[in-house]
């Protein structure tokens, strides 16, 4: 299966740039309709999982297993009244969430879910993902200042120290993995941990993979830091005003910014679409097994923890927030990263 | 796991709170799936009122007024008046459900045990006109709800009047005209 996807899109490559474009162009519509199926299915599965854990049902009514649901959802959302506060900016009230979901969206154009197959194969991969998950935040300041709204204008405050304190954190904890792997394209960090004798960076880096996975909550604002949005408070966050298919958009980025770091933790610290090289030399017939399977198995994996934490823990205090990604998380990913550099100078890795 | 440095670096708390919410992802749900599952109702509960029918099909009720004078919400309005043969007769009975609370107290007062509340409790509908009850919708509901075996059964067990128990010696004044069947609440 492997080698027929990875011939056939050398075919198609040997019709030269229109076989390029035209190959570049089924690869972003595979990508975008399987990324809105996943997250369609992901507000079901969540759903699902957490009414089980608070010992409820979940959907049920809608389809066999109430499996339609999303379908519901969305159909009920694109017939929503679309409601402008009159005291809004308006432009730049339409604007945000336009930038919230493409930031979210962009980000899918580097990922390699599997060997070969990436929209867009840059040597800068993991910078572009650090970017578009920074500029996802614009949409999310400007959504907050142009709703005219004190819930809104808190919650998108709240989000910008956020998102902006737990980037540094996140991009710290990267670094130990570029380091390892010598290279910001995401492919070959792949090819880079399966190279390795552990074959997955989360146990040379555990302690970059723990800032990473505790940053990466607070980047996509679920709980336990989901702040910005705190029901409790600030009825929705900065997302109070919106309504309609423009709420859709930020429910949409959000789960696709969840999926994005469920992807990026896969791909920088879990061997991507890849298994270790100890597991497939005591079980040979796995590498049959197509790479997608593996790579989306622990991107499910992590879109379960992110469901599981959010059944289990209660939301931080803001102050707490802030304690923990200024002293916390970033002094160990900079002993992380000294360590990493220390153990690269003398050879170890 | 005792030092609280050991807690604090590996989560032990968090790890608690995780693994338990894990353990209930397995356990069966207690959702009761409500209109597709209906629960189970006990016999006596207290749902739509019914006005009972005795043995002849004829109303129990002799328009007294103890229910009405009862009702804490006043949603019972009876009128009588006198009949050909200068009895009395229950012209209207009428009972407005959506001030009715349910208590039950209707049925205590009722020294004939003429009102009951059958278990039935699914009765939504779209105008208000739908929930006046008057006597014929009341005597229907008895029907649907008490018919046969049923009334008589719940008539001995849930809504049997005190008075039905009450024997005066010879000569006293007494409720004279109640037949000895309601008397002893049919039991012989």
């Amino acid at each position: 299966m492997n080698e027929l996807l990875t011939q056939s899109l050398t075919y198609i490559r040997s019709f030269g740039i229109i076989g390029n474009i035209f190959l570049i162009l089924l690869q972003i519509v595979v990508v975008f309709v399987a990324a809105l199926l996943h997250v369609a299915y992901a507000t079901y599965w969540e759903r699902k999982v957490i009414a089980h854990m608070q010992l409820r049902l979940g959907p049920r009514e809608v389809g066999p297993y109430g499996l339609f649901q999303p379908f519901a959802d969305g159909i009920k959302l694109f017939f929503k009244e679309d409601i402008i506060p009159a005291t809004a900016d308006k432009p730049i009230f339409y604007l945000a969430p336009v930038i919230f979901f493409v930031s979210a969206l962009t980000s899918l154009a580097v990922l390699p879910f599997f060997d070969g197959f990436v929209v867009a194969d840059i040597n800068v991969g993991l910078l572009f993902l650090l970017a578009m998950s920074s500029l996802g935040a614009y949409g999310i300041v400007m959504s907050g200042w142009s709703s005219g709204s004190k819930y809104s204008f808190l919650g998108g405050l709240r989000s910008a120290s956020q998102v902006i304190s737990y980037e540094i954190a996140m991009g710290l904890s990267l670094v130990g993995v570029m380091i390892m792997s010598g290279s910001l394209n995401l492919s070959e960090i792949v090819r880079g941990q399966h190279a390795i004798t552990t074959g997955v960076y989360a146990i040379p880096q555990v302690l970059g993979f723990f800032v990473f996975v505790v940053a990466m909550f607070a980047e996509t604002n679920r709980l336990p830091f989901d702040l910005p949005e705190a029901e409790s408070e600030l009825v929705a966050g900065y997302f109070t005003e919106y309504s309609g298919f423009r709420f859709a958009m930020f429910f949409l980025g959000e789960y696709t910014g969840m999926l994005i770091m469920s992807s990026v933790g896969t791909i920088c610290f879990l061997g991507g679409w890849t298994l270790p090289q100890f597991v497939t030399n005591a079980l040979p017939f796995l590498l049959f097994v197509p790479g997608i399977v593996w790579f989306l198995m622990k991107v499910y994996c992590f879109m379960f923890f992110y469901y599981w934490v959010r059944a289990t823990l209660p939301r931080y205090r803001y102050d707490q927030l802030m304690a923990i990604g200024w002293k916390v998380l970033i002094p160990i990913a900079l002993v992380n990263i000294v360590f990493t550099g220390t153990m690269k100078i003398m050879g170890w890795f | 796991m005792k030092s609280p440095l050991i807690k604090t670096v590996f989560f032990t708390e968090i790890l608690k709170g995780l693994s338990l919410t894990f353990r209930t992802l397995f356990r069966p749900a207690v959702t009761r799936r409500y209109p597709k599952v209906k629960p189970v109702v006990a016999a006596g509960f207290r749902g739509l009122h019914a006005l009972s029918k005795d043995d002849e099909g004829k109303l129990k009720c002799v328009g007294c007024g103890l229910c009405g004078a009862y009702c804490p919400s006043q949603c019972i309005h009876i009128y009588t008046n006198e009949g050909d043969d200068n009895k009395k007769i229950v012209e209207r009975y009428e009972i407005d459900i959506l001030r009715c609370i349910f208590c039950g107290f209707c049925v205590e007062a009722c020294p004939f045990g003429a009102i009951s509340l059958s278990e039935h409790y699914e009765y939504s509908n779209y105008s208000r006109a739908e929930f006046y009850m008057t006597k014929e919708k009341l005597l229907e509901n008895w029907d649907r709800y008490f018919a046969g075996e049923k009334g008589k059964r719940y008539y001995r067990e849930f809504w049997r009047p005190l008075s039905a128990d009450m024997h005066g010696h010879e000569g006293q004044a007494m409720f004279s005209k109640i037949p000895d069947a309601i008397r002893s609440g049919g039991k012989k």
